[in-house]
């Protein structure tokens, strides 16, 4: 189509008549016009696009990421050195296991009914990384070496810690300061070497704080945000708590920037839509109001939240909550007092608000008189509260500003002389036994007797917990015939396939965590009664026997 | 229907995704906006006004026009032979305003926009022709920052930003502003960027040299402003978008669902036209092709997940499929349901940058309303296939000229009674 073979003639159609028709009036003042009419004016360069931040938007220098590296690769050596052996296996890391087990397995999301206790993405990660111990052919007891799988876990954690600490704005040395005492604490190496959904929470929270401290503050960053803090919750609910200490890390870095309402429509777009899944399983299973004849995620949560018995208040001598914490502080005192003290302080400081806030909700939730405390909670304070503490000791230092005046450099060098001789001879003890002791010799001995002694293993029902579950069904047991003692009296579904009741049951496993339970537990008390040991390891509380039902005495 | 689920995923996350370009970081947010002018006036400007029965609000326009604070420019009011009302009222203006205000009559038979722009291109004497449409507000310093991006970018187009303001006139008018609101403020600038862009219909600016060297505007296309980009594009033309809300160019919604939806059709069947012409097949860079086939084919993908993305999940929840599966249905609500999250945060905004306030009960209508405007954009977009394929390819009019299509079909219904 050209400009005029529309055109009729009579009209003014030529660009010539043009000047003619209306040249006289048409005024358009071209005085301060550069000499050719149709070149643009000479051209500076183009408007940058990046603003002057795009330099501190690299993730890490590489100094930092060598030190880092580094550091990590040390902690994860203390981590790996004798992880089978110590601390002892529990009935907790067996079930999470067992559960990986059962969705590597394609058999749903536990080894038995799934009830929604937890939601199930913790073991659905620990499923895709179950292939690293298999990797090294290790094989019992099975949730010993299992705990090989969660050392990429424990690395991310602590590469992200210190990534943090760097976005806070800590010096190099007091970012590897937060990365060793949250490597090196005797508690959290106790508590990172075991299979806990909490690290898989605490490793998606530290990545979505990270990202929402984001230094070039890009929407999908904030987004991710959402996705890791969905990620994290539907690892381990209790990680809901920490939310707020993302969004205030948001808040603050986001703070004088145009986009900030962006960033939190990215943000919970990110939480809500990853998070809306799970509710919306439970809605397509036909499970998620409760109902007769099937669990459900309402029913799970109602009883989470009312039901529970609670284990008590922290503060009160004997209780369960009380001993938890004793048993805390037993592996170390320094990083939860000191960390606490550093909450207090931090909560008041602009830069560090975001982790001592998560710090904070955390230890309260923990302090709260009446509530359920789950052994593993301080799995997700630690890093927050390692955070902290370097963040407070940076600060600490820059406040007394030792190159200024040479006494102020020896009160520096005498507190960190007093601090370094008060932590590394404890630490150093208690890591020790982290490296030498043998706590799960008598598990590894009766998996042993289990899959070796005991005959027609096919047509055997074992009644165990959860550590030996997955070691027996490796040994040649149906799954069906290895039963988790708190099914017996617990789950319908298993009651109901042993039709002689307890008399179905060949051998049971005695362990700490079964003897604990077991009061509660009539048929499992049954079964301690019409039985005699026939193997035994280990002594005193931690004994485990191998008992043979005795069918013909009742 | 796992990867049905996932091909529409990606491309509602992608579609997502650059409708949020502007947002990524606030440095591109800041690289959107007009750069403060020089105060310089170096360019001289043409300005069209194709007016097609309007008498009604063009004195206005051409007054505000001709406020402008810069010094450089004519306007050129564009008027059909066959429109005495319309044309009387133009001389009238020109005549309030010698020299400064010239008026064209288009000759040709069949009337349309393109036409009417093709008819003023020979008069047009400035540096940099303008468009404009006759119910615009446009505002007086605009001239002067598109003078400045002109000289500053070394651009050869600069679209302007365009905005409906009326959010609050009906339940598709809030959704129709905060469509572009989000066109305009971040979603061009990506294809600025990229080099493709289907140009805006006014408050675009192109020099005159590189727009006759293109030959002017299609005349038989229905998006002819689509086109003009898409030629300028290939052509490698640079093309420079910027958005500030204090100097965008202010409209108002179709009056009517049926002027929305024919609108809408008539967009559509242009892209769809545009598409079939093949221009963007002379893009130089693969992914600029890609966008462009992505971009023309957009309005019917969208058509097509509006339809099978509520299927899927019916499917999903009534008929006994496996959870997996199940679930596989709903990932491509969830960049939907993002998409409606940021649709909210852009009323907000919205409601900032134009200091109008925003209620609850706007963002209620948001939400419910969102499916129905959804199921809207569907049918104009079914409806402009069908009249592609029917051959039915005549200027559907919208509501200035809706008015005197009604009248002829009155006119033959009484004749018929």
């Amino acid at each position: 189509m050209t400009t005029t073979d529309d055109r009729r003639p009579g009209d003014a159609d030529t660009l010539v008549d043009v000047p003619r028709t209306v040249g006289a009036g048409f005024d358009i003042p071209k005085a301060r016009r550069a000499t050719s009419p149709m070149r643009p004016s000479p051209v500076p360069p183009a408007v940058p696009n990046r603003a002057p931040s795009a330099t501190s938007s690299r993730v890490l220098s590489r100094p930092d990421r060598y030190l880092a590296c580094g550091l990590t690769v040390l902690v994860l050596a203390v981590l790996a050195t004798n992880i089978t052996g110590f601390p002892s296996a529990t009935d907790d890391e067996g079930t999470y296991l067992a559960q990986a087990w059962a969705v590597q397995q394609g058999n749903g999301l536990a080894h038995y009914t799934y009830w929604y206790d937890h939601p199930p993405l913790g073991w659905i990660q620990l499923a895709a990384l179950s292939w690293l111990p298999a990797l090294l052919g290790w094989h019992e007891p099975t949730v010993a070496v299992g705990r090989l799988a969660m050392l990429p876990v424990v690395a991310a954690s602590l590469l992200l810690v210190y990534l943090i600490s760097r976005r806070l704005g800590l010096a190099r040395w007091a970012a590897a300061l937060a990365l060793l005492t949250y490597g090196l604490s005797p508690l959290a190496v106790t508590m990172n070497r075991q299979i806990y959904l909490d690290s898989f929470a605490v490793a998606w929270i530290l990545a979505a704080v990270a990202l929402a401290l984001s230094p070039r503050r890009h929407l999908w960053h904030y987004t991710a945000a959402g996705i890791a803090t969905a990620i994290a919750v539907l690892s381990k609910e209790t990680m809901l708590v920490a939310v707020p200490a993302v969004l205030v890390a948001m808040w603050q870095n986001g703070s004088r920037s145009s986009t900030r309402p962006w960033t939190f429509g990215g943000y919970a777009s990110g939480l809500v839509l990853v998070g809306v899944f799970y509710p919306l399983y439970a809605l397509l299973r036909g499970e998620l109001i409760p109902g007769a004849g099937h669990v459900s995620l309402l029913g799970a949560w109602q009883f989470q939240l009312a039901s529970r018995s609670g284990s008590g208040s922290v503060f009160q001598a004997g209780s369960g909550s009380w001993s938890l914490v004793h048993s805390w502080l037993y592996y170390d005192p320094v990083i939860l007092v000191e960390g606490l003290a550093s909450t207090v302080i931090a909560l008041a400081m602009r830069r560090l608000r975001a982790a001592a806030l998560a710090a904070a909700l955390l230890a309260i939730i923990a302090l709260r008189p009446g509530g359920y405390l789950p052994a593993m909670f301080v799995v997700q304070i630690l890093p927050f509260f390692a955070i902290v503490i370097a963040g407070v000791i940076h600060h600490g230092v820059i406040g007394l500003s030792p190159r200024r005046h040479w006494w102020r450099a020896t009160v520096l060098g005498v507190i960190a002389v007093i601090a370094v001789a008060g932590i590394v001879p404890r630490w150093y003890a208690g890591d020790r036994r982290a490296l030498v002791a043998d706590d799960n010799a008598s598990y590894s001995a009766a998996a042993h007797y289990l899959r070796t002694t005991v005959p027609h293993r096919d047509e055997t029902t074992v009644v165990v917990d959860d550590v030996l579950w997955l070691d027996c069904v490796g040994a040649g047991y149906r799954t069906d015939n290895v039963i988790w003692f708190y099914k017996l009296d617990l789950d319908p579904a298993v009651a109901a396939r042993l039709h002689h009741g307890w008399r179905d049951v060949d051998y049971i496993v005695s362990t700490p965590a079964l003897r604990q339970d077991a009061a509660s537990l009539p048929t499992v008390t049954t079964l301690l009664t019409h039985s005699t040991v026939i193997a035994s390891y280990g002594s005193d509380t931690g004994r485990i026997d191998i008992r043979h039902i005795d069918k013909e005495t009742a | 229907m796992i990867i049905i689920s996932l091909a529409l995923a990606a491309f509602a996350a992608a579609t997502l995704w650059w409708t949020m370009h502007a947002w990524r970081t606030p440095e591109t947010l800041a690289s959107t906006r007009f750069s403060a002018p020089d105060g310089d006036h170096r360019l001289t400007f043409s300005l069209l006004v194709p007016a097609r029965h309007e008498e009604a609000v063009l004195s206005h326009t051409v007054a505000r026009l001709l406020e402008s604070s810069h010094q450089g420019f004519e306007v050129i009011i564009i008027v059909g032979h066959d429109d005495p009302e319309t044309t009387a009222v133009a001389h009238q203006v020109a005549a309030s305003a010698p020299g400064r205000v010239l008026v064209v009559t288009d000759h040709n038979e069949q009337k349309n926009k393109p036409r009417a722009l093709n008819t003023a291109l020979p008069y047009c004497r400035g540096d940099v022709v303008g468009v404009f449409d006759a119910e615009d507000q446009v505002h007086p310093s605009l001239l002067e920052h598109v003078d400045h991006a002109f000289r500053s970018t070394g651009a050869d187009v600069v679209q302007g930003g365009v905005q409906l303001i009326n959010f609050h006139s009906s339940w598709y008018s809030l959704h129709n502003c905060l469509e572009y609101f989000f066109w305009f403020r971040s979603r061009l600038h990506l294809h600025a960027d990229k080099g493709f862009i289907p140009l805006g219909g006014n408050t675009v600016f192109v020099r005159t040299d590189v727009l006759r060297g293109a030959n002017g505007w299609d005349g038989t296309c229905l998006a002819e402003d689509c086109d003009l980009g898409v030629r300028l594009s290939s052509r490698g033309a640079k093309v420079v978008v910027a958005y500030d809300s204090s100097i965008v160019t202010r409209e108002e919604t179709p009056n009517s669902l049926a002027g929305l939806l024919k609108q809408r059709t008539r967009w559509n069947q242009g892209f769809l036209q545009v598409y079939r012409k093949g221009e963007w097949r002379r893009l130089p860079g693969f992914g600029q092709r890609m966008l462009a086939r992505y971009t023309l084919t957009g309005p019917f993908m969208q058509a097509f997940s509006g339809v099978i993305i509520p299927v899927g999940v019916a499917i999903a929840m009534w008929a006994q499929l496996p959870v997996g599966v199940a679930l596989m249905t709903f990932v491509p609500v969830v960049p939907m349901a993002a998409n409606l999250v940021f649709q909210i945060v852009g009323l907000r905004d919205f409601g900032k940058q134009y200091e109008v306030r925003i209620r609850w009960h706007h963002y209620t209508r948001l939400i419910i309303g969102a499916a129905p405007y959804a199921l809207v954009l569907t049918v104009a977009a079914l409806r402009a296939v069908w009249r592609e394929y029917t051959g039915k390819r005549n200027w559907e009019l919208t509501q200035h000229v809706g008015a005197h299509l009604g009248a002829q079909i009155v006119a033959s219904e009484g004749r018929a009674a």
